[in-house]
């Protein structure tokens, strides 16, 4: 058993790399990333600085290319997409602190040092200015020729830093570390994720369970229609039309319009405070968990019809058990595994957060921070979601299997 | 005995096949059956829909000729005529039907025109006569026309597009559905049938394709080309494969392992044959099942890419698009705008799974029991 689910992990590598090289390969490769949009910005500059006469002159204006170098170099474009790879997984050393240099002219660098790069033999090297003996061990140099034929020098330090050493880069447009980011927008994403998913795992046992009972009933049918109507639609559509008719002024205005909290929220009292966090909390956790419910009370329902036609419910009723324990106690022991099989997703609602759900009810959150980093192009983000989400569903499938393991005695993983 | 065989054979009627049972459970659920009925008519008088809500007039007769423009737009035909045609000096533009019909009202010639049941398009705007921005339905607009569900704040008409995004919508979902039958169907088959290496190779494949980040390709892809109907099933059919081919794989595995199959090999059909012809008309349950499903999940993915801006290129009709203009007016009560588009989605969406649950139904009947 053991065994078998560490296999799993460990075959879980491969897809995880294969899923991130695809998805790097797809990112980097296509056009309009961010030294496109800095090079549209400059030329834009440029072309304004150049206007005569309110008339903007025509053609391509160019950029100098030593400036393109240095946003190629920033942005990482300068190295092969296997090696950025590479860096990006942490794996191959990263070029960081990078500051041109000329030969035999210090140069400041970070932490308050001077660096001095000189020629020696056939390569260079990078003394600390201060004690020109000295070689400042920490710092690299790279000899490498501009466009025109120019010497471009510059001194880098190496280090790993990559997503397996839990570094995930700096977003281009917040200039921030995407892990704060992400820290930042996390508790409200966490709160939907657990709100929804007990909601959802509540509701949809009670109605599955009762329609099982109840097969064939009104209650049965009229529930049947009405989760078929709810499970069709999208939660984000859903959510639309809630708040259209409960939070504006053409019908009935309960409920805000979106947020989290009101505007006077710090200043409330800690009961007021739940009160307006709730008020606030209802349509958003309807959307979210509006569809889930339906797929999942029908799970319930059928796999509690299809153990109660089982051989020994009929003999725990001959050997004069009452109903209920029958239900409880036989039954639904036995009806809860495929639901419970399900719950290895419930680390999915932590970083899930529908971004149409978030869009529609303007909720900062996760979804919306990713959607709004892919309109960007804000590649860092983008990636760290994709990491966030392999990873959360190949772990939400080991996850899955081993619960089942766990509730269902009769299965063995081999 | 001549007379006895034949009264026999009377007697006894030819046993219903497989199909004609099911077709016959399924038309004894009435929900489903009506809800087939339902949208399968809806969709059919809806490519009709240029001959019952446009701009564009079914029959005009000016100086003793006749013209049939909406007919034309209907078969795809160039249908322009100018204003200027229709005696309408300098109007170099096209001809405004309902101001004509008005005007030749008043005039009582013998030049007429007939418009459509409802004489409203679904791109036509504001610079059109009679169109007022934020009419809420059932209200009279400048020319004293009634709007079903009032207008948008460029003045279309909103029942109009609502009408037409049904079209839009459902054919979009029926392509997408086609495309990824023809994708995932066959995968499936060999994957299940074969196992082996290409199963392998398939399955991870699958694994790695579905984590792609769909959304992302198609925000690159629109920003780069004009959107259009194709460029959209292409996109959305990149991954909408992935459910029909696990669904198939699982059917041809279980099936090849039946004697059946077992007898077509030790005889020698081909294995084109044994797919073809023997395994997949008994996988059709799953392939049949699924379907209306897939259509719901077409539809949802459609109106969600459109619900940000990354769907069918404006002025296309589409629900989607509705919606998120409708929420950019959320805080001036302009409910119809979102309640049009979703309300129509809704009714769709229901009849379609209507339609799948009495289907799935009545090709897998699962006989419960019952507690009491």
């Amino acid at each position: 058993m053991l065994t078998y689910f560490l296999r799993r992990l460990l075959l879980a590598i491969p897809t995880f790399i294969g899923c991130t090289i695809v998805v790097f390969s797809i990112v980097q490769l296509s056009p309009g990333g961010p030294l496109e949009q800095q090079k549209r910005q400059l030329q834009a500059a440029a072309a304004e600085g150049g206007t005569v006469g309110g008339i903007a002159s025509e053609g391509e204006t160019s950029i100098p290319p030593k400036a393109l170098e240095e946003l190629k170099r920033y942005y990482g474009f300068d190295k092969p997409i296997y090696e950025r790879y590479l860096i990006w997984l942490g794996v191959w050393p990263r070029e960081v602190d990078q500051y041109s240099v000329e030969l035999d002219q210090p140069r400041r660098v970070t932490g308050g040092k001077s660096v001095l790069v000189r020629r020696e033999g056939s390569g260079l090297v990078v003394y600390d200015a201060d004690r020109p003996t000295e070689r400042a061990a920490e710092w690299l140099v790279a000899d490498l020729k501009h466009e025109d034929g120019t010497p471009n020098r510059y001194v880098y330090k190496s280090q790993f830093a990559g997503i397996l050493t839990g570094d995930f880069g700096n977003s281009y447009q917040y200039r921030e570390p995407v892990i704060d980011l992400i820290k930042e927008r996390l508790p409200v994403s966490i709160q939907f994720g657990v709100i929804g998913f007990i909601i959802a795992y509540v509701v949809a046992l009670y109605l599955g369970i009762q329609k099982a009972l109840e097969h064939r009933s009104r209650f049965d049918i009229i529930t049947s229609v009405g989760m078929f109507a709810l499970n069709s639609m999208p939660g984000w559509a859903i959510g639309a039309i809630l708040l259209m008719f409960l939070a504006t002024d053409s019908f009935l205005p309960l409920l805000p319009l979106g947020g989290i909290q009101s505007s006077e929220y710090d200043m409330l009292e800690i009961g007021s405070k739940i009160a307006d966090r709730a008020v606030h909390f209802i349509l958003p956790i309807v959307a979210y968990s509006v569809t889930g419910i339906a797929s999942l009370a029908m799970l319930m329902k059928n796999s509690l019809l299809e153990n109660l036609g089982h051989d020994y419910v009929r003999t725990a009723f001959a050997k004069g058990l009452r109903e209920k324990r029958v239900i409880w106690m036989h039954a639904m022991r036995n009806s809860i595994i495929p639901l419970a099989a399900r719950a290895g997703f419930v680390i999915t609602v932590f970083l899930a957060g529908s971004f149409l759900i978030e869009y529609v009810f303007n909720i900062e959150g996760i979804g919306k921070l990713s959607y709004m980093a892919i309109l960007s192009r804000d590649y860092p983000i983008v990636f760290a979601f994709t990491v966030i989400g392999v990873t959360t569903l190949l772990l939400g499938n080991i996850i899955s299997d081993f619960i089942l393991a766990v509730v269902d005695p009769r299965i063995r993983f081999k | 005995m001549g007379l006895f065989t034949a009264s026999r054979s009377s007697a006894t009627p030819k046993p219903l096949t497989v199909f004609q049972r099911r077709w016959a459970k399924f038309k004894s659920l009435k929900r489903g059956y009506y809800s087939l009925i339902i949208i399968s008519t809806a969709y059919a008088i809806s490519w009709l829909l240029p001959l019952l809500v446009n701009d564009t007039a079914l029959i005009v007769r000016y100086e003793g000729s006749y013209y049939f423009p909406a007919v034309a737009e209907l078969f795809g035909q160039s249908y322009f005529h100018a204003g200027k045609e229709f005696g309408m000096t300098g109007v170099e533009s096209e001809a405004d039907y309902r101001l004509l019909q008005n005007q030749w009202e008043q005039a009582s010639g013998d030049n007429f025109v007939v418009m459509p049941f409802y004489p409203f398009g679904p791109i036509e705007d504001i610079t059109q006569s009679g169109n007022t921005q934020f009419l809420a339905p059932f209200e009279a607009d400048g020319a004293g026309n009634t709007r079903w569900f009032g207008t948008d704040d460029r003045g279309r008409d909103v029942f109009a597009r609502m009408a037409y995004g049904f079209n839009v919508s459902l054919s979009f979902a029926l392509a997408l559905v086609i495309l990824e039958y023809l994708i995932g169907i066959p995968l499936g088959m060999i994957s299940g049938f074969r196992g082996g290496w290409f199963d392998i190779i398939l399955q991870r494949f699958i694994e790695i394709w579905s984590t792609l980040p769909i959304l992302f390709v198609i925000i690159i892809v629109v920003s780069l080309f004009t959107p259009s109907f194709i460029l959209l099933l292409g996109l959305l059919s990149i991954t909408s494969w992935i459910g029909i081919t696990w669904l198939i794989r699982a059917e041809f595995l279980r099936e090849k392992s039946k004697d059946y199959v077992a007898a077509a090999v030790s005889i020698g059909v081909t294995t084109r044959t044994i797919l073809l012809k023997h395994i997949l008309p008994n996988s059709l349950v799953p392939i049949i099942t699924y379907f209306p499903f897939a259509i719901v999940a077409g539809i949802g993915a459609l109106v969600s890419l459109d619900f940000l801006g990354f769907g069918l290129p404006p002025p296309t009709p589409s629900w989607g698009e509705m919606v998120s203009l409708g929420l950019k007016y959320i805080t001036t009560n302009k409910w119809w705008l979102v309640a049009a588009p979703l309300g129509a989605m809704f009714v769709t969406l229901l009849l379609t799974v209507f339609v799948g649950e009495s289907v799935r139904e009545a090709f897998d009947p699962k006989v419960f029991s019952r507690l009491r």
